[in-house]
Parts: structure tokens; sequence; C-alpha cells
């Protein structure tokens, strides 16, 4: 039964004031700030995403969410004990990013493996590793051994480890990375399929359309620093950003002329995309039309996450925004 | 400690044997057979008290070679490799504690050794028997200290693998094992160094590891006798200066990040 | 922290048991592992770079083992002294002292050492090849001649040629001498000891002092006997007991030898000697 379902309201996760900096060179003496006094709640029962580019701290976060990493300052609870108890890990599961698992084991080795560690008996880990295996869909290379398989296979078998123990709360470093298409959707599906049964997941990534196809709310990092958080609606607003209008049978000149009402215009051939306000959208398609020309489509435009990260960020990064197309 | 810990260390440690089992480190069981053998066949001309001791001392001395080498080389990467590679990360989120993890990986190792040596023992009773000569069941009283030693070296290799790389573990690793090996020659280094200071002496004789405390080979070879108590004395050694690294190699790691 | 804590209560353990160990096992154990090279030569080969360290190490096993020997071993034969002097030589030739040493206590009788001065010799000999123009080595060579071997014509010649190597004592030509005249056993016995142990540290320094306390327990005996004479001459009798002398004022302390064993007095014949229950008697004296 899922924390939201028993009618509490606790925070799956609530971290404090998390500050850590990452001490190099020779006498420790240089010092790079990762995380700045982080304030962060995840609600039981929501998909949270955690966004931003490399290095502002998102790993860092889980890591020592983990306990992987100490902090320098700042606290966190998870599932209402703190992060220096153990009772919580028989209730989470974690992803790391770009896992490694043992590559002298098969996959289904591991998951027995890592459910011993849960202590579950030999027949739960039985029942539960091929159901997973099932999940991710490497039923049939369940006796392989991970030396064998590709960079997409691991992170299916990282999925299924983090899923062993049923866990309430589910924290996945970069899940989708190093998958194919077919295994972005089927990470997509199991992520949903975990709030369907009322689990809490929080995620990080720099996919940003599986943000948005995914999360009730994103939380954005940048440099350390929590930038912003809250639903996607409240982010990027409601608001339609601009319409998009497909035309053909214009020539050059006769879209000149329609020029000023329009944002932008991109030459697809025979056709054109016309960008143009919402206001606008009548005048040039009577416009259009007088030309002699024929409106294919109109579709309005939201403003994507993409958008807001270069307006409200402020920079492009190095590896660039994914946009799934 | 309680079961559900016990049960983890249990867990940790039987997939480390099963990594050195598959990661065929038992092959070297396949060398010593071949030396075993040779020894056994080129062993037929000379005279029949020299060559049963040539061949137990063979037999020991690849015991504690091959042993040795392999709780170096296998122990240095126990932490540091899992570092490295970091697949330790997914395994400390779970409910498995740092010690667990340590003591864990000492005792899948120790156990490796164990039949190692079991299997070595054998060997060296089945070529004693085959060519024709006793088998001395006193060897045992070789034996046992050597997996003592065997087991005091795993723990260094431990404790360094915590601190640093698996390359640079090796060499300090190897260091102390050397350096405790000469434990005898520190002992009485005044004798060619007369300006080294009597304390420094003493006290760098009782840091190191003293792995000669271990070497019964040549009082087992001789017939000599090996007094119980000094055998139980000798244990306490070993498991006493164990204890201290390992204790202190559980510490260092608690405070490791893993970034 | 508590592990720390854990870990530094258990340290000083570990001395008292290394100590315990040390005493139930015996601190010089028995190296016989170190003999299966038994050449000088294969261990050479084994250490290409390292011979100055491996002839250190060498070093250090054989006074190891021969101080073990002396206090542990059943019947101290000493045997592997001879291979382990010759690989310490092999692995470093210059190393004198080695050459000194091993030499001495091949040559000493049991217990202090094996009875072989065959081989003893063999040992200066090949220093005294390997250094010519080593003077001290050529004076032992010589030394060992005379008061192992019983050889002065051979022991002076040796120490004759000794005399003329560059840095050689002035003295040396003076103690061929007296080694030569006869009749002289003792007293040149006693010039070489003296010399050596002069010239020496550690264990061949005590030997040569022994070496010396048994001379003049000898020395002490003769006087001692040469006073009975006297008082035999200005009283006619001889004295019941040595402690006569003592209260006739012709000696100054008991009648004991340096080891604190009495004379041995026989009034009947009128001779005194080293008793033989004394750890100074020596049998070819």
């Amino acid at each position: 039964m899922s924390a939201a379902a028993a009618g509490t309201t606790a925070p799956a996760l609530d971290v404090r004031g998390l500050t850590k900096t990452y001490r190099t060179g020779l006498f420790r003496r240089t010092g790079r700030a990762a995380l700045k006094g982080l304030d962060l709640t995840v609600h039981p029962g929501e998909i949270l995403g955690y966004l931003g580019p490399n290095g502002s701290g998102k790993t860092t976060t889980l890591k020592i969410l983990m306990g992987l990493v100490f902090p320098d300052s700042g606290t966190a609870t998870i599932l209402g004990a703190g992060l220096r108890e153990s009772r919580w890990r028989h209730r989470v599961g974690y992803l790391p990013e770009q896992p490694y698992f043992y590559d002298y084991l098969s996959a289904g080795e591991y998951l027995d493996y890592a459910g011993r560690l849960f202590g579950m008996t030999a027949a739960a880990r039985r029942d539960r590793a091929g159901h997973l295996l099932e999940l991710v869909g490497l039923r049939r290379s369940a006796g392989v051994p991970l030396r064998r398989f590709s960079k997409g296979m691991m992170q299916r078998v990282g999925i299924a480890q983090a899923l062993i123990n049923d866990p309430e709360l589910v924290i996945l470093d970069e899940p989708m990375s190093g998958l194919d298409p077919i295994g972005r959707r089927l990470v997509r599906d199991i992520i949903l399929g975990l709030k369907g049964q009322g689990k809490t997941v929080l995620f990080s990534t720099h996919i940003l359309s599986d943000a948005e196809a995914l999360c009730d709310r994103v939380a954005l990092l940048r440099g350390g620093e929590l930038v912003r958080v809250g639903d996607l609606a409240g982010i990027l607003g409601t608001d339609v950003s601009h319409m998009e209008i497909l035309v053909a049978g214009l020539g050059r000149e006769a879209v000149d002329r329609l020029a000023p009402a329009l944002r932008a215009t991109h030459a697809l051939g025979e056709r054109w995309r016309l960008e143009a306000g919402e206001e606008s959208l009548g005048k040039i398609v009577k416009g259009v039309e007088e030309a002699g020309g024929r409106v294919l489509s109109i579709q309005p435009v939201r403003r994507s996450l993409e958008d807001y990260f270069i307006k409200e960020m402020g920079e492009r990064t190095e590896d660039g925004w994914e946009r799934e197309g | 400690m309680g079961a559900g810990r016990l049960a983890r260390v249990w867990a940790v440690a039987a997939n480390t044997f099963r990594e050195t089992v598959r990661e065929r480190v038992l092959y070297n069981l396949v060398f010593f057979a071949i030396i075993m053998t040779l020894a056994g066949l080129l062993m037929g001309q000379l005279s029949i008290r020299q060559d049963e001791k040539i061949i137990k001392d063979i037999g020991l001395a690849s015991m504690e070679l091959f042993g040795t080498l392999i709780a170096i080389f296998i122990g240095v990467g126990l932490v540091a490799k899992e570092i490295e590679r970091r697949s330790l990360h997914p395994l400390l989120a779970k409910p498995l504690g740092r010690d667990e993890f340590f003591l864990g990986k000492f005792a899948g190792l120790s156990f490796t050794l164990l039949v190692n040596v079991l299997v070595m023992a054998a060997g060296l009773a089945l070529t004693l028997a085959g060519t024709g000569r006793r088998v001395d069941p006193h060897l045992l009283k070789a034996i046992y200290p050597i997996y003592l030693g065997l087991l005091l070296v795993v723990a260094l290799a431990l404790l360094f693998s915590t601190l640093t790389s698996s390359a640079l573990a090796a060499v300090f690793t190897v260091g102390m094992v050397v350096a405790g090996r000469f434990s005898d020659v520190v002992r009485n280094m005044r004798e060619v160094a007369p300006g080294a200071p009597a304390w420094l002496v003493q006290l760098l004789y009782y840091a190191l590891p003293n792995f000669r405390n271990f070497d019964f080979k040549d009082r087992v070879a001789y017939g000599d006798p090996v007094p119980l108590a000094a055998m139980g004395t000798v244990t306490a050694y070993a498991a006493v200066y164990a204890a201290v690294v390992l204790l202190i190699g559980m510490s260092t790691f608690r405070s490791r990040e893993l970034s | 922290m508590l592990r720390w804590l854990l870990a530094l209560v258990l340290v000083p353990l570990v001395p008292l048991l290394q100590k315990r160990i040390d005493a139930q096992l015996g601190a010089y154990r028995a190296q016989e592992e170190v003999l299966y090279l038994w050449s000088g030569q294969h261990v050479r080969r084994l250490v290409p770079g390292f011979e100055g360290l491996a002839a250190d190490v060498y070093w250090l096993r054989t006074v190891q083992y021969y101080g073990g020997q002396r206090l542990f071993a059943r019947d101290k034969k000493f045997e592997l002294l001879l291979p382990l002097i010759e690989i310490t030589t092999t692995l470093d030739p210059r190393l004198v002292i080695a050459y000194k040493y091993g030499a001495t206590f091949l040559c000493e009788s049991p217990p202090e050492g094996a009875g072989r001065c065959d081989l003893g010799i063999k040992v200066l000999e090949k220093g005294v090849a390997v250094m010519p123009e080593n003077w001290r080595l050529r004076q032992d060579l010589g030394f060992f001649h005379f008061v192992f071997l019983r050889d002065p014509q051979r022991s002076a010649e040796i120490l004759m040629e000794a005399s003329k190597l560059p840095g050689a004592a002035f003295w040396l030509q003076n103690l061929a001498a007296m080694v030569l005249a006869k009749g002289g056993q003792r007293e040149s016995s006693r010039a070489i000891w003296r010399q050596i142990h002069d010239q020496s540290d550690g264990p061949m320094k005590e030997n040569a002092l022994q070496h010396i306390e048994v001379l003049d327990a000898y020395d002490a005996a003769d006087a001692l006997q040469s006073l009975v004479q006297t008082v035999e001459q200005r009283t006619g009798r001889r004295p019941e007991t040595l402690d006569e002398l003592r209260s006739a004022g012709l000696i100054g302390r008991p009648p004991v030898d340096g080891s604190g064993a009495p004379f041995l007095y026989d009034r009947q014949s009128g001779t005194v000697r080293v008793a033989p229950q004394s750890k100074l008697w020596r049998p070819d004296l």
C-alpha cells in the first residue's frame, strides 16, 4: 500500500540544505562546489523529474542519498528515516548512472544475488527475477553472462535490479541512457506502471521530452542550485506559444508579402511551414487563399521544456538538449 | 551479528568465491600439479631421504608462493576494482552495510585459498604416495601455519585495496609481505648498520607483520618438535594482527567516497 | 570510531605475542632453507644487481646461524657455517669480516666452533687470494697457522710476507721472529691473541679474550709453582696448601684462576696446575 493510499502526506523524500564540495588537488585545497544548499521534496505517488545539464549536481544528489558520497552539511529523510539509517533501504530501489554489474554472472544470477542482499527467500527471488526479466524484455537472455550484454541490455538489467525488492520509492539516474527508442518506450511504460501501482519515482535525465511525457513535477538544477520546482504546466504555462501553418502552392513572392505577419518561414520543398502568433492566424489564412495557396494544416505549439531551458537557463550546454523526434 | 547481517556477509562471500572460480583463479592448481609431477619424476635419481625432503619442500614452497600471489593480486582488487568499475554502487544502495561487504570479501577469498591449500595438500600427498614414499601427517603442522599467513596477506591486501587503486595496493602489499619475510634481517639490522637506533629497529620489527612466524617448513621437514603451545601462540598472533588490519580497513572503507 | 578504538586496543597484543613466539620457537631458528643454493655462484646469478644486499643478508644469516647453534642446537656441528661463509664471500668477495669470522669459528674446537681448521684456513686463503694487498688478512692467516695448526715455520713465513705489505704493522717482523724461537709457544700465542683481540669486535674479540684468559691461567699456575719452589728453598718444606703462600705474603690474592676456580696443587710433586674442572683448562697446554 503506498503512502498516498494510506492517506499520509509525509513526503517520500525530503532534502534540506544539502551541500557538497568535492575537494581535489594534491592537498585537497581546490574545491568544486557540486551542491549548494539543496532543498527538495518528493511527494509520495508522484513522478519527479530531476533535470539539469551535466555537472549540475544531479548525480551527486542521488549518490548522497544512497550513501555513496557524504554531504558537507544538510539533512535528508527517505521514507521518514534519516540518511544514515538502514531501514529505508528495504523499500527503495536505485539505478546508478552507467551501471556496471559483475560480468561473470548472468542476468538471472545477478538478480538472485541482489535479492539475497534483501533477505528474500530463494522462491521469492526466483519468482521476482523471472517477472522482472520478463518486464524488461530480457527473459531469453537470463542465462547469458553479463559480459556479453550490450549497453542497452545492461541498462535494462539495471532497471530490473532496482525493482527486485518491489520498492516503494524508485530512484533512477539517467534510466534512458544507452537505450534505443524501443528500450526507451519500455522504460517509460515501466515508470508509468510504477506510478499506477502507487509507487514514487524520482529520476534524473537530460532527455527533456521524456520528462515532459512522464513527470508530474520537475526540479531544475543548475550549478548545484535548484532553479525551479513545480509541475510542468505551471512552469511552461498552458498558453500556446505560436501556431504552425503548413501551406502549399505558394511562390516565394507570395510568402514574402505575408512575411510581416509571420514570425518565421521554413521552406520544405514545395511546401512552406509558417509560424505566426495566434492573433495573426485569420489574416494569414485569408492571405494564403487570396494568393492561391492551400492551407494543409494548422497546429498550436506550446512552449517546450527545451525552449524554457534555453530561455530561462540562459545558456546552451555542450551536450545540447535532446528532443525525441 | 544478527542473522540478517550474517546472511548478507555469507552472500558476499559466496559470490566472491564464485567470482574466483569463474575468473579461473583456481587454474593455478594446474601449474602446481605440473610442478609436483615433474618433481616426483625427476627425483628418482637421488637417494631416498634427500628427495623426499625436496618434494616436501617444493610442495610446501609452491603452496606458499601460489597462495601468496593469489592472496595479493586477487585481494587488492576486491575493493579497489569494485570502486573503479562502479559495480559497488548498486550494491551499497541495498541494505548491505560497508562492513558486511568488506568482511564478506575477506571470507570469500579466504575460502578460495582454503580450497587451494587443501587441494595442493592432497596433491602433495599424492605425489609422495605415488612415488613410493611415506605421506607424513606432520606436514599438516607446516600447512596450517602457511594458511594462517595467507589469511594475513589477504587482510593486508584488502586494507590497501580500500585506500588506493588496485595497482598501487599491489605494490604496497608486496612490499609489506617481502619486508615481513625478512623480519629476521630487520631484527638484526644493527649487525650491518650499527648506526640504526635500537628503538627504531625494535619498533620496525614488532610493527611489521612477521611472516617468519608462519614458517614451519624446516622444522617439519627435519622432524623437529612443534609444540602445540607455539602453534597456539602463532594462531593468536595471526588472529590479532589480522583483526587489527581488518578493523582499520573497515574504518577506511566506511569513510571512502565513491565518486 | 568504534573500530579504531578496537584496533587500538588489540595493537599492544601484537608485540606481546611476538615475544612469546620468539621465546617458544627460539629467536634464532634454523635457517636450513637458505642452503638450497649451496653454491655462491648460484646465488649470485639469482640476484643480479643486488649482490651487496644479498651479501648483507647472508652475512646476517651467518651470524644468526652461529649464535643460534651455540645457544640452541643439540649437537653443535656448525655444518652450515662454511657454505654460508662461502656464499657470503662469493656475493661480496671484499667482505673482510666474513673471512675472519668464518675462519675463526671454523677453526675453534667445539663447543665454540666447528673444529675444522683445514676449512677455516681455506677460507682465509680465499680472502688472501682475492685481496693480496690486505695485510690484516694475511696476518690472520699467519696467526691461525700458529695458534690452531701449531706450525710455527709456516706461520712465520706468512707473517714475514704480511710484514712486507704496504701499511703493515711494524711489529709483524718481531712477531715472526718470536714465533720461530723455540720454546716460546705460550708467549707467542699470547702476543698473537692480544693482537687479534685488539683488532677485532664482537664475538671474535670475546673469543680472543677467552684464549688470553686461558694463557693467563696457565702462566699464573706456573708462577705459583715457582713460588712454591721458592718457599721450599727458603723453609725446607713445601707448603700444605696454596693459601700458605698468601699468609706468607708472597701473593696478595686468593689462588684462583681467572674463572674463579682454585688451582690444583699436588704437594707430593710440588706442581701447580690449572684444575681440570676449571673452564680455563685446556687439554693441550
